[in-house]
């Protein structure tokens, strides 16, 4: 897996200042600049490996982006309608098929879905489980008190115990984003992005916006790539510790210089704009072709969200 | 504060996507309105800028490090319109690349951190720095003061959201649907979290580019300046606007009522109709019934008893009705004036 990363290992390692002086835990504040050097890289680097694996001739990779965006909009859609853990489950097993044969790596897509919604949705939902929060009926008694306590707002009953609801609840909530997470992931992770903002005009979003969309993009690259620029420069005269408020400072004149730069770059690019024939109006360039797989495909997509459907409001 | 999918119902989605569809127009005229061709690339760089600055760790002084949001900065710096629209655009991309935030929940997102947090931060920068020289240290008072409030009303918001779901979406076993925490846990944890952490963050960092930009390129404080196209006629100011204020007081003040004890006059239920008359007329019992599908019958929800918890509702109620009359007569105002030309 790691020989197809696009960025070699040796320039995404992570450095680890020794700074003279940096050993007191007080002042190891270049910690800062790492993490947002670090951040930089990793997004290039998921950045340029989205686009090789948009590059391979899997099932979702051959389809026609619109039909692809709608399709993954209207499952989403129907995993916001369910009311039972049943369906999620299946929808959930039929992403992960769907991933394997687009030539995701299944170790990278459960890692990108599978580990960071558990972990974030996790955390979220784990005091709703106790009565504490949702009355229910207890399922597993966690220990018991004396009397109940009431604290100002909250009453902790004599037995604090998992709730049946709260457990229901919570795997609702989890298989719910994580069907949700895999279909978005799965959508950008198999289409080009230019492709993609291309598609969106099937959504009726509206011409100008998805220029703007565009151009953005472009530029974050640019934005991010000075940013390291100023980061590293800043970093490379470190010789010391550096105090949390002027570590502050740096960060915030770090921002207002890139303002400075935004804004000049902003004129520039208008300028060169005007100079290439730009009236006011975005015109876009798309050659997209509904073949017959496409349509095939999202007559497949209805039939599964409907029959999903059916299973959790008929049948459940 | 990005609220993921699976967390709100597709029909709270939907509602905020009502709300933000006319705004995301209003901002796109308004702003296309000052800056002409120039509209693309500025907003275009300027939503670049917005996502850039989201990546920076700032240190915070526990020894770790917080991201800012930057919405109430690109207000100062941009106006609160350009502002939403960079900011919306930012989160597309952050939706589609990071999935950090949702696709359905988009709308939800964009009303909290689009719509709420930059015109909140803008309106009281405008409040304290008033017309004082771009030098004027009110302005960063301003900056700093607005962007945490601001941010803490977004966070406000979103707990609304996510407090709202487990009363309005759940089974019949009472299991939650959606996010399962009712008001009186989502709001305040939400509040506790950015009072506490990301507000300060917020505003030290605002503040702070504030003052870098003072410093250093103090004309880039007012974009209008940069991107003002010569006769280029300036947005007519609001006449409406203490309209506006009078009507947000109203808002906060709508649940006073609930101090009042007894019912007002003539808007009695059967009930009190029995106690008042001594028997209820039979024409009443029959209509009475004819809607009893209201959401929000009483203005209030089952679980919202204490005065505090109903005067939440009583004020998301109100602004809720505001919202709806305003697109309404929105619309009205625009089918006329199409008509008119016609």
């Amino acid at each position: 897996m790691s020989e197809r990363r696009a960025v070699p290992p040796w320039l995404q390692e992570k450095i680890s200042a020794s700074l003279p002086g940096a050993e007191r835990r007080r002042f190891t504040h270049v910690g800062f600049m790492e993490k947002t050097l670090n951040a930089i890289t990793k997004f290039m680097d998921d950045q340029l490996f989205s686009e090789q694996i948009a590059k391979e001739r899997g099932l979702l990779q051959t389809l026609d982006p619109r039909a692809k965006l709608l399709s993954v909009f209207l499952l989403i859609l129907t995993t916001a309608l369910f009311h039972h853990a049943f369906p999620l489950i299946l929808m959930n097993l039929w992403v992960l098929w769907l991933a394997k044969s687009s030539g995701v790596p299944l170790s990278l897509f459960t890692k990108r879905v599978w580990i960071v919604v558990p972990l974030f949705t996790g955390i979220v939902v784990l005091p709703s489980l106790f009565n504490v929060v949702r009355p229910g009926t207890p399922v597993w008694t966690v220990f018991r008190l004396e009397h109940p306590v009431t604290l100002r707002y909250l009453t902790i009953p004599a037995d604090v115990a998992v709730t049946r609801e709260g457990l229901a609840a919570a795997a609702l909530l989890v298989l719910r984003a994580g069907a949700s997470v895999s279909l978005a992931v799965l959508l950008t992770i198999t289409t080009r992005w230019n492709t993609l903002l291309k598609a969106l005009e099937v959504l009726c979003i509206p011409a100008i916006f998805i220029a703007v969309l565009d151009m953005s993009y472009r530029y974050i690259f640019l934005l991010l790539h000075t940013s390291n620029d100023m980061f590293l420069a800043r970093k490379s005269r470190l010789t010391g510790r550096l105090r949390p408020k002027e570590a502050r400072r740096f960060v915030a004149s770090v921002m207002g210089n890139l303002w400075g730069k935004t804004t000049a770059l902003g004129t520039e690019v208008h300028g060169a704009m005007l100079a290439r024939g730009y009236t006011g109006t975005p015109k876009s360039v798309s050659h997209f072709v509904m073949k017959g797989s496409d349509k095939v495909w999202l007559a497949l997509v209805c039939v599964v969200a409907l029959s999903l459907l059916g299973v959790d409001r008929v049948i459940l | 504060m990005h609220i993921p999918d699976g967390y709100l119902s597709p029909s709270t989605c939907a509602a905020f996507a009502v709300i933000m569809i006319p705004a995301w127009s209003i901002a796109a005229r308004n702003v296309k309105k000052w800056v002409k061709s120039k509209y693309i690339p500025l907003m275009a760089i300027g939503a670049a800028f917005s996502f850039t600055i989201m990546m920076y760790n700032v240190p915070i002084p526990d020894g770790t490090t917080a991201h800012a949001v930057g919405g109430g900065l690109l207000a100062i710096v941009l106006g609160p319109w350009a502002a939403m629209i960079c900011v919306t655009v930012a989160l597309a991309i952050q939706a589609l690349l990071f999935g950090d935030g949702g696709v359905l929940t988009f709308t939800a997102n964009c009303f909290n951190m689009a719509l709420v947090l930059p015109s909140v931060s803008y309106l009281i920068y405008k409040l304290i720095s008033q017309r004082t020289e771009l030098t004027s240290p009110r302005r960063w008072i301003g900056a700093a003061v607005g962007s945490y409030i601001g941010l803490n009303l977004a966070a406000c918001c979103a707990g609304l959201e996510f407090g709202l779901q487990p009363l309005l979406f759940h089974t019949a076993q009472n299991v939650p649907l959606y996010c399962p925490y009712p008001l009186t846990v989502a709001l305040p944890s939400m509040l506790f979290a950015h009072i506490i952490l990301a507000g300060p963050v917020e505003a030290v960092v605002t503040a702070l580019v504030v003052r870098y930009l003072q410093a250093y390129k103090s004309d880039l404080l007012d974009m209008r300046t940069l991107a003002t196209v010569p006769n280029d006629a300036s947005p007519a100011p609001l006449s409406s606007r203490k309209m506006w204020w009078a009507l947000g007081v109203l808002i906060l003040l709508s649940p006073l009522g609930l101090l009042a004890q007894g019912t007002a006059w003539g808007e009695w239920g059967g009930d009190e109709m029995q106690k008042l008359l001594g028997f209820e007329p039979t024409g009443m019992v029959n209509l009475s019934d004819t809607w009893s599908h209201a959401p929000f019958a009483d203005y209030s929800l089952p679980g919202f008893d204490s005065f505090w918890s109903s005067a939440v509702v009583y004020i998301f109620c109100a602004v809720l009705a505001t919202a709806i009359i305003s697109l309404l007569t929105y619309f009205f105002w625009k089918f006329q004036k199409s008509e008119s030309k016609a």
